[in-house]
């Protein structure tokens, strides 16, 4: 068996062309050249204190991302995790004042209920309602924002419970808070993915949504799952984050949904949905926090930046579809 | 002189050569089928005739002088039109547009529609098309939005026409106007390469045949030099013994019983009983309603009226779950729309139905999936490298199978099989076949909806015929005759006719 | 828990350290404090001085801040996509040329938690002093606590920080800016009886807040003037061109002036009463040059100047007397400069 294996394995590795390779490694080669470049031109960007504030800010940014690929394998998009991270954010921070003298945890439930709630809105109007994902969630994106603003009149909420700031700006050791979170995240995430049934059919509804519904699998239930995923993780963003500033922002989350989206295309995964992959979106989140925190750290001009983004993205997905063929 | 001559071309993808010194040759005012399996290489060859890909070596000559087609808009130019297998036309726009598309009649960027719509009628008169000019392409049936690309082809002067399966997805009807069509052509001195898997349109409507295999130029032969067996012959290499390898199996007890259902607008008042052992034709013109109904028995619709029967106990099913639950499988018409996801490997495309069996408490159990993927892949001959590459990447007839092994490791006792063998070559058309004859032999029922009528004569054990969304007659093995079912299939089509 | 209330209190200490003047900061630089200059010039008047005589190339010369050559400054301003940051910006890069400073700017855009962000990228960059132009002044808290815990000096400009810590602050009183556009406004139109329309910031900011506790303080004193209408136009052109239009169709000629708590908004509503063939007069704040312009065509009355590259110079100077351990004040008022049609020439071709 080992040998019929091995035999497998080796045929596998002699048919994978060099197009092949560029789609599958494209964007991990990218990612460490980047690492390189910056890190020749300034050596601090490895030191210990900086790869803490990579990792930390990319955890929490990327927990946006992870859900947003599930969300995309199943060929739709999710337009309010930014929004659906602010508005958790807020109502967290605000049962997280230090005067209420609430439980931590009592404001982290509060924060995922929120994203909960907006997760299940969302599944419940694409999949049961049949509103196009791109209209559900731009809808669903307003009403966070709405509701954000509604609680404090967008007025910030400083002076939180010291124990609920550990959540963003803790480490334990020299492992800072969120990347604990995001590994458990992670873990959970690929096991989702690539070990049970529910991950197949992800993958299945996306690929082909006729197929799976006659295959008989409940295709409305996963799509309706997917959205609740990527609202809950969104909430967990947002808590975090709003632990990591101290204080409920409204501008937390602003804008966010598109670098979410743009971390899971340069991973690979098609737009189109049943195509792609989770290690490829983590790949996506680090590219694109290197190339923040880097850009940012060689003083390269801020508009000069976002057109190496605008460029990064496009180059990412074309080399993509350029070697899938 | 011949309009189009091609000499011992060769071409190779990534180092593997697929045409292997292939000759063609086209006389003007004649159709000339290009016959071969899935894989044959003809693909290949109508690619490089229509300026998609560029031959390695050899030499091809338009009527005389040697050419260089180095893409799609100089063949198009040099007058070599392809009318796609996938039609491709504007559904939004109207016939004319699509016909004038990118070389509207007018001036200064503005459109002259009179003379658009004037050129186009006149065109549409010429070939015998009786269409509308202004209307939208999606209010058309296939085989006329297929009119229309013809036509198209014609206004751009084309003096090669590529028809890729035209018949795969239109009634015989169709099929009988379509060749008028491509009689006139003729006619006018174009000529056409035609090809199609259907053997009785090929005698019908071609001069000549050349036969290629596994990208080998076998032989050109004439209409009148050879019979259905000896192109079968050239094309496999081997002979098959028979088309169709029906075997005889004891009929058993009634396993499912329709009665009186009724969905509007789809079908009314269905009532038929399904034997184990049995394979049960259903045959009818396309929206006839037998996919329709089929979808019902299957869960994916809810009947108005009427019950379904199955072992005895009424059923009512509100998803493809509940009847899969219950032993049924289908193996849908349309197979990249509903039978395969298609970016996912063949492995897991098998394992897709069964997941839940295959594994423990939600998680999946990768060797147990390997285990028996690779069962099926065996017993049911898939040709497929590796069950780990895109099931995308299969010739029709593999793609066909891996959605019948996707059904068979669940041990269905129904198998609803909706046109088992479009789109597949001739030698897994009897492959499948025979899994078909297994499958009933052990005691299973098939239900198959069949647009060709020598498959479902060939086959079935009863014939059901609807017609025009009703039941119009049943005939047993002893009674079947093309003549007999034609007449049925039209038994409601009275008032209707006079529509096109 | 333990090492967090350690480093709570180090952190004090440090800034308690700084705030005396005894010690000079930027530990993690490791810079040897250069020559610390003699006279430690105060700070309005010398920035202010600072900003007329750029002009000198001369190192020496009041361009230039003593015992700043071979520091590494860093600074985030909320955002480097309107004009003002970007005033700051150019200013500070002109500045350091002239001081051999290494600066280095980031876009926060207007995101407090890549602010800080930003702000722990300096801090494991090395840089001797940060300069903060905050988003928030709350939400921007967490970035002093980051960089005094790193015990870096952090300066504030342009808009307040909600932050015991903050080492100092540069900025011109918002709530004056409101209250001269007001009572400017009310001198123009001649009467203590008329009605206005306030067009407001992005609701919640400081700037926001200040500019509209001025012109409320004003308006204490005439109870005859009313607001019909108050919104928001979040400091955008479009957007307060938008709003305008709808409070015309609704209140039409009973508007007889506009407030606003910045020039885009101003400009975006004047365009919308243009449209409409009106002329309600305009005023603004911040002297931007589409402002400077306006004035000068009789599209707003007025302008009140916020003088972005005095605000900060004074914010690189406190941040290099504070790297040298020198004197230095914690609150710095640079003022706002009225621009009217006596003055605008003044103004016209600054930067």
């Amino acid at each position: 068996m080992s040998g019929a294996n091995k035999q497998k394995a080796a045929v596998r590795q002699r048919k994978m062309t060099k197009k092949q390779f560029i789609a599958t490694y494209g964007s991990l080669i990218g990612l460490i050249a980047l690492i390189i470049i910056i890190t020749v031109i300034r050596p601090r960007f490895l030191g210990g204190a900086n790869i803490r504030n990579v990792l930390r800010n990319a955890s929490i940014n990327g927990l946006l991302a992870v859900g947003m690929t599930f969300v995309v394998l199943t060929g739709g998009i999710d337009l309010s995790v930014g929004a659906i991270m602010g508005c958790a954010g807020m109502y967290s921070a605000y049962f997280a004042q230090a005067v209420l003298g609430y439980p931590v945890i009592v404001a982290v439930l509060i924060g995922l209920a929120v994203g909960l709630a907006f997760g299940l809105f969302n599944g419940f109007c694409i999949a049961y309602l049949r509103v196009p994902a791109f209209v559900g969630t731009l809808g669903a994106m307003s009403v966070a924002d709405g509701l954000k603003f509604l609680l404090t009149d967008a007025k910030p909420i400083p002076n939180l419970n010291e124990e609920f700031e550990f959540i963003g700006g803790g480490s334990i050791g020299p492992i800072p808070v969120p990347c604990i979170i995001m590994v458990i995240v992670l873990i959970i995430c690929f096991v989702l993915l690539y070990k049970t049934r529910y991950g197949r059919y992800v993958f299945a509804v996306g690929g082909n949504q006729n197929a799976a519904h006659v295959s008989g699998i409940n295709t409305k239930k996963i799509i309706f799952s997917v959205y609740i995923l990527a609202g809950v993780l969104s909430a967990l963003a947002g808590i975090i984050m709003t632990a990591r500033v101290t204080s409920g922002v409204t501008s937390t989350g602003d804008g966010y949904e598109t670098d979410a989206i743009a971390m899971v295309v340069i991973g690979g995964t098609s737009l189109a949905g049943g195509k792609g992959r989770l290690w490829g979106t983590i790949v996506g989140i680090m590219i694109m926090q290197v190339l923040s925190t880097g850009l940012d750290m060689l003083g390269v001009n801020t508009y000069y930046q976002m057109l190496v983004k605008g460029f990064v993205v496009i180059g990412a997905v074309m080399l993509d579809s350029l070697s899938s063929d | 002189m011949s309009l189009i001559e091609l000499k011992d071309i060769r071409k190779s993808f990534y180092g593997v050569e697929v045409l292997h010194g292939v000759n063609f040759v086209l006389q003007p005012g004649t159709v000339h089928a290009l016959m071969g399996e899935n894989g044959a290489g003809k693909s290949t060859l109508m690619k490089v005739i229509a300026g998609v890909h560029a031959a390695d070596s050899g030499k091809v000559l338009m009527e005389g002088k040697e050419v260089e087609i180095t893409s799609p808009a100089k063949a198009r130019e040099m007058g070599i039109a392809m009318i796609h297998q996938e039609l491709s036309a504007e559904q939004e726009m109207s016939v004319a547009e699509n016909i004038f598309l990118g070389r509207e009649p007018g001036k200064f960027g503005f459109i002259d529609y009179r003379k658009m719509y004037k050129d186009t009628n006149d065109l549409l008169n010429e070939l015998g098309i009786h269409l509308d000019a202004k209307a939208k392409m999606k209010q058309l049936r296939v085989a006329d939005q297929q009119m229309v690309e013809i036509a198209k082809a014609i206004s751009q002067n084309a003096k090669v026409v590529i028809m890729d399966e035209p018949t795969s997805s239109i009634t015989d009807r169709e099929v009988e106007r379509l060749f008028e069509i491509i009689r006139r052509l003729k006619k006018a001195g174009v000529g056409i390469i035609y090809i199609s898997h259907k053997m009785d349109e090929i005698f019908q409507i071609c001069d000549e045949m050349t036969v290629l295999r596994d990208g080998n130029y076998i032989n050109t032969f004439k209409a009148d030099e050879i019979d259905e067996n000896g192109l079968i012959r050239n094309m496999v290499g081997r002979d098959l013994d028979t088309q169709f390898p029906k075997e005889h199996s004891k009929i058993g007890e009634t396993i499912l019983s329709v009665e009186h259902l009724t969905r509007a607008n789809e079908y009314e008042d269905i009532s038929f009983e399904l034997h184990r052992g049995e394979i049960l034709g259903f045959v009818g013109l396309v929206g006839a309603g037998r996919t329709e109904l089929m979808k019902s028995i299957f869960g994916m619709t809810k009947p108005d009226s009427g019950r379904i029967v199955l072992d005895g106990k009424e059923v009512h099913f509100k998803a493809p779950k509940q009847a899969i639950k219950n032993g049924i499988a289908y193996v849908t018409e349309d197979r990249k729309g509903e039978g395969l996801v298609l970016p996912m490997s063949v492995e897991n495309n098998i394992t897709l139905v069964a997941l839940a069996d295959l594994g423990k408490g939600g998680f999946t159990q990768k060797s147990k999936e390997t285990e028996v993927s690779a069962e099926q892949i065996k017993s049911l001959g898939i040709k497929v490298a590796r069950p780990s590459i895109a099931v995308k990447s299969l010739s029709g007839g593999n793609q066909q199978k891996v959605v019948l092994a996707k059904w068979m490791i669940s041990n269905p006792h129904i198998l609803i099989f909706d046109e088992p063998t479009r789109g597949i070559d001739v030698g897994a058309k009897a492959e499948i076949y025979k899994i078909m004859s297994d499958y009933v032999s052990k005691g299973n029922a098939i239900i198959m909806v069949s647009s060709e009528m020598p498959e479902a004569m060939g086959m079935s054990d009863r014939i059901i015929v609807l017609s025009n969304h009703k039941f119009s007659g049943e005939l047993d093995r002893s009674e079947f005759s093309e003549e007999a079912i034609a007449q049925m299939q039209f038994k409601y089509m009275q008032n209707k006719q006079g529509e096109e | 828990m333990k090492k967090k209330s350690m480093m709570k209190v180090f952190a004090v200490l440090m800034t308690a350290a700084m705030a005396f003047g005894l010690t000079a900061c930027g530990s993690d630089g490791g810079n040897e404090g250069s020559e610390p200059s003699s006279e430690a010039s105060t700070t309005e008047q010398s920035t202010a001085q600072d900003s007329t005589a750029e002009d000198s190339t001369a190192e020496e010369s009041g361009g230039g801040t003593a015992g700043a050559e071979g520091l590494k400054i860093g600074a985030t301003y909320y955002t480097l996509q309107t004009e003002f940051c970007m005033r700051m910006d150019n200013e500070a890069k002109k500045w350091a040329k002239e001081n051999g400073v290494e600066y280095t700017s980031y876009d926060g855009n207007n995101d407090a938690s890549k602010q800080l962000e930003q702000v722990e990228t300096m801090i494991a960059d090395g840089v001797d002093a940060i300069i903060l132009n905050p988003q928030d002044a709350d939400a921007c808290s967490a970035c002093v606590d980051a960089a005094v815990e790193a015990g870096i000096p952090i300066v504030g400009v342009n808009t307040m920080v909600n932050n015991d810590q903050l080492t100092a602050y540069v900025g011109s009183e918002d709530v004056s800016a409101g209250e001269e556009i007001m009572q400017y406004m009310i001198d123009y139109m001649d009467s203590d009886a008329f009605n206005i329309v306030v067009i407001e910031g992005p609701m919640g900011q400081s700037a926001q807040l200040q500019r509209y506790e001025g012109i409320t303080n004003v308006l204490a004193d005439y109870p005859d003037i009313e607001i019909l209408a108050i919104d928001t136009a979040n400091w955008s052109r479009s957007e307060a061109m938008t709003l305008m239009e709808t409070w015309l169709t609704t209140y039409g000629e009973e508007i007889d002036a506009v407030v606003s708590e910045n020039d885009e908004m101003a400009l975006g509503a004047r365009e919308a009463i243009k449209a409409q063939g009106l002329d309600i007069p305009c005023i603004g704040i911040d002297g931007i040059t589409d402002a400077v312009a306006a004035v000068e065509s009789g599209d707003m009355i007025a302008s009140d100047f916020q003088n972005a590259e005095g605000q900060i110079r004074g914010a690189l100077d406190t941040a290099v007397k504070c790297v040298n351990g020198e004197d230095y004040e914690k609150e710095v008022w640079i003022p706002f400069e009225m621009i009217t049609p006596d003055n605008y020439a003044d103004y016209q071709g600054r930067y």
